[in-house]
């Protein structure tokens, strides 16, 4: 009786669920209201001087702090070595009697997380590697130094040449907008969005060069979709031209190309709809739909059809050029192969470039110096040519450029990638950024690629809505 | 007489004396675990309350109330029609549940009121959620649905598979031990590890192990963790939204989840095993009972208490689930792998919308609260203690 029971009672209550379910009429989504401007720091009008005004220097008679600390994420023999090695020649070396302790406090993610709750305390480091978009998440509750105060100080700064000698791209990039402009970080090394071509296949389908456009890179791709290489591994992935990883930087990789930007940084608001990021997302829309490209099944799954010889096109990190050196060579027969700039519509090309930097934490102002003057060494050419050969990244001066011919000469590949470095943009340095990338913008690269017919204009529209929304939420923060 | 009194008053003045030492002698030995239950559960769950109630980002903002809730909810109003819905669902199957143990004339009429009022909960329950759904946080609502499909897949499956392994381990057979220890392996090994080695299985290569195995069968590759399309969808039933079911997605984290726990309730399951009178068994032979009504009638009645706590924790658990999802999940699977504790870890170290993600979290505690609660109201009447 009891079972008969409890089996009405479920088949009554599906019944009335279905029911409730009918007659609730489904109702086209609202269109969701364009977000308000994200506010921008602005500093205080200042009044107009009445007097000649005096040049006061605030760091006359600050005495640099004799310890600070420095929490980095670098692991690895070669870069713990070389980590080491700067911060003790640093020490030993220093005018000033300061002493870095260099800690290793976990991943990137590690940091941010440690670094949240400890905001504006006397717990935070000193030095602290982050990300762009990481630091502004700091500065939402004011915790960082605005290195301006002191990067073109006459003591303490640097010289119009040092500044100079950075690729552009890279000394712009820690400077925020949407905080005034205030230089949260300096760059001590970089990677950069790069094509890996198989040219050897190329060579196969008739081409004596890699492509240098899309359509040269679509024909190419569809080509090679329906040509296998003759040294695939047996047994390995059915050939295709191109494989993409579901991940903003290559969103910003493609968007780039086609000579867009993902960031107004007057406006200080997303552009993730302007028509070069159409024309880009489109574009490889159309690869998808015409079977010349495929998505990325697995982490490195590109780098290994790569080195199986069973994909002709990869977009992906510089720092990935060793790994990918290693697939081709995996299975005894390798096969010729390079980088290049990403396929472009522009004159020059346009390379996404991206990496953490050093920040300094809002302290005393002996302790901000002292901070300052062991960045200021990180970051200057001898060091920084130490530390890129070291750690494998791309340098940040251009003058490392002749320290460096005999990594050139044993890598051609690092040779044409680090040509392409002038060419460098970013991605926008916002706090909310990993938000926006993982909730916004990879779901936006599925649906795309997914559907053949979805109305590619349509979901960047929305996209943008919903990114400029959460970056509002986020400035909204600024007390 | 008057001695007497005294002396009966003295020993009852003795007794409440020893009795109160005893209590305090018992309150001091479960004093440390009381601190640390309150310093480590009690005191975060508070904290976060507070929390809940700030708009609390990077830094602590104004007190600002229930808006956080309210972002969840959209309105009061929303919540409360769900509730009653909810309650009017409760209410109906009491009066069905009555109807059923009545013998009399008002029988009938019972069936009928309980009915009606099961429907109207229905629809209302329904109401609540559609207008929720309108005005609340979308995200969350949905992260609740796929939270409940994983659930609804995991808990069922890991107690039949476990009983199913534990009758068979119980059995006479050789190298039992041997079994044993193997399928409790999954459970013990590190999920981090395992949930890479799952992504490696059902990577959506046409080589990959999972698209190699149904190869077999004639079944083209399929994408599994990539798949954000419902199974129904794919085995050709056009059905979109809630009755779509789950995604390919989170089948496949389903699969794992049975994986590693299944183990671990055929170990328990072996033990409430061991505890039935080897006579009822014998009794029952006697009298002519098969294997299966011996299983049916005995084994199943006898461990209803294990199955109740196992079903009890196998919930709580699918609803707190995180590691093997967090790694298991993939961009192209969109919002069908996420699970309410993923949004709110999302929400907390990728918005650091601290305020927002305790609110959600608080809503999650009490979703739990309240399953739980049901299951025990529900299931626990029909454990048989024996």
């Amino acid at each position: 009786m009891r079972r008969t029971s409890v089996l009405f009672v479920a088949v009554i209550l599906i019944a009335s669920l279905v029911l409730g379910a009918c007659a609730k009429a489904t109702e086209a989504p609202a269109p969701t209201e364009a977000p308000t401007e994200a506010p921008v720091v602005t500093e205080a009008p200042t009044e107009a001087p009445t007097e000649a005004p005096t040049e006061v220097d605030p760091w006359a008679d600050v005495v640099p702090a004799k310890e600070i600390v420095w929490w980095h994420q670098h692991t690895g023999e070669a870069r713990e070595a070389a980590i080491a090695k700067i911060v003790s020649d640093f020490n030993a070396t220093n005018e000033y009697g300061i002493t870095v302790t260099a800690e290793y406090a976990g991943s990137y993610g590690d940091i941010f997380n440690k670094m949240l709750p400890i905001l504006n305390t006397a717990d935070v480091p000193d030095v602290v590697v982050g990300y762009q978009n990481q630091v502004a998440t700091y500065q939402l509750a004011d915790a960082m130094f605005d290195m301006n105060e002191l990067i073109d100080h006459p003591k303490y700064g640097l010289t119009k040449e040092e500044q100079e000698d950075f690729f552009p791209g890279f000394f712009a990039q820690d400077v925020l907008s949407l905080f005034g402009n205030q230089r949260l970080g300096l760059a001590p090394n970089r990677s950069m969005e790069v094509m890996y071509y198989n040219m050897d296949w190329l060579t196969e389908l008739g081409y004596d060069a890699p492509p240098t456009t899309p359509e040269q890179f679509k024909e190419m791709a569809c080509k090679a979709s329906v040509t296998p290489f003759s040294g695939a591994t047996e047994g390995a992935a059915s050939p295709t031209g191109y494989e993409l990883s579901i991940d903003t930087s290559r969103f910003a990789s493609w968007t780039f190309a086609f000579g867009g930007d993902m960031f107004d940084y007057t406006t200080n608001q997303f552009t993730l709809n302007s028509d070069a990021a159409v024309q880009a997302w489109t574009f490889i829309q159309s690869l998808f739909a015409d079977g010349c490209a495929r998505l990325v099944t697995e982490n490195y799954g590109d780098q290994s059809d790569f080195g199986n010889g069973t994909l002709l096109f990869s977009v992906g990190s510089s720092s990935g050029l060793p790994f990918y050196g290693d697939a081709v060579e995996a299975d005894g027969t390798p096969f010729a192969w390079s980088v290049g700039a990403i396929p472009h519509t522009t004159a020059d090309p346009v390379q996404n470039v991206y990496g953490a930097s050093v920040s300094i934490t809002k302290s005393t102002p002996e302790r901000e110096l002292a901070a300052w003057l062991f960045v200021k060494y990180y970051t200057s050419a001898d060091v920084n040519a130490e530390w890129a050969k070291a750690s494998g990244y791309f340098p940040v001066k251009q003058s490392v450029a002749a320290k460096f011919q005999d990594v050139f000469a044993a890598d051609p590949a690092y040779k044409t990638a680090f040509d392409l470095l002038k060419f460098g943009k970013f991605e926008p340095p916002v706090p909310g950024y990993d938000f926006v990338r993982d909730n916004v913008i990879e779901p936006v690269m599925t649906n795309i690629v997914d559907d053949p017919t979805a109305d590619v204009k349509a979901l960047l529209d929305q996209a943008n809505l919903d990114a400029n929304a959460i970056l509002a939420e986020q400035m909204a923060q600024i007390k | 007489m008057a001695e007497n009194t005294v002396v009966h008053q003295s020993r009852r003045k003795t007794l409440k004396l020893i009795r109160l030492q005893e209590q305090l002698t018992g309150y001091l030995f479960i004093l440390p675990a009381l601190i640390i239950i309150l310093i480590f559960g009690i005191f975060p769950i508070g904290y976060s309350i507070y929390m809940s109630l700030f708009n609390w980002q990077v830094t602590k903002g104004p007190f600002i109330g229930d808006k956080n809730y309210l972002l969840i909810f959209g309105s009061w109003w929303n919540l409360l029609v769900l509730v009653a819905g909810l309650g009017l669902i409760i209410l109906g199957s009491l009066v069905w549940g009555k109807a059923f143990q009545s013998l009399n004339n008002g029988q009938r009429l019972a069936h009928i009121a309980g009915a009606l009022v099961l429907i109207l909960g229905g629809v209302i329950f329904v109401t609540g959620w559609g207008m929720m759904y309108e005005t609340g946080n979308k995200d969350f609502l949905n992260s609740l649905i796929v939270t409940v499909y994983y659930a609804l897949g995991t808990v069922p499956a890991e107690i039949i598979l476990g009983l199913v392994l534990a009758y068979i381990l119980y059995q006479d057979i050789v190298g039992k031990e041997a079994f044993r220890m193997i399928y409790f392996l999954p459970y013990i090994t590190p999920s981090i590890s395992t949930a890479v080695v799952f992504q490696i299985i059902f990577s959506s290569r046409e080589t990959s192990l999972a698209n190699r195995l149904i190869g077999f069968f004639g079944v083209d590759p399929l994408k599994w963790r990539f798949e954000p399309k419902p199974v129904l969808k794919l085995l050709g039933v056009n059905v979109s939204g809630l009755a779509g079911g789950p995604s390919l997605a989170l089948l496949t984290i389903i699969i794992f989840g049975i994986w590693s726990f299944v183990g671990y309730n055929t170990v328990i399951f072996l033990s409430g095993l061991g505890n039935i009178p080897k006579e009822i068994y014998e009794a029952a032979e006697m009298d002519g009972g098969s294997k299966w009504d011996r299983f049916w009638h005995i084994t199943i009645p006898m461990i209803s208490p294990v199955t109740f706590y196992l079903t009890l924790i196998g919930f709580i658990g699918t609803f707190k689930a995180f590691n093997h999802l967090y790694v298991m999940r993939t961009p192209s699977a969109q919002d069908t792998v996420i699970t309410t504790s993923l949004l709110v870890f999302d929400r907390f170290y990728k918005a650091n919308q601290y305020g927002v993600a305790t609110a959600q979290a608080i809503v999650l505690f009490i979703v739990i609260m309240g399953l739980t609660l049901a299951q025990n109201k529900v299931m626990g009447e029909r454990v048989f203690y024996g």
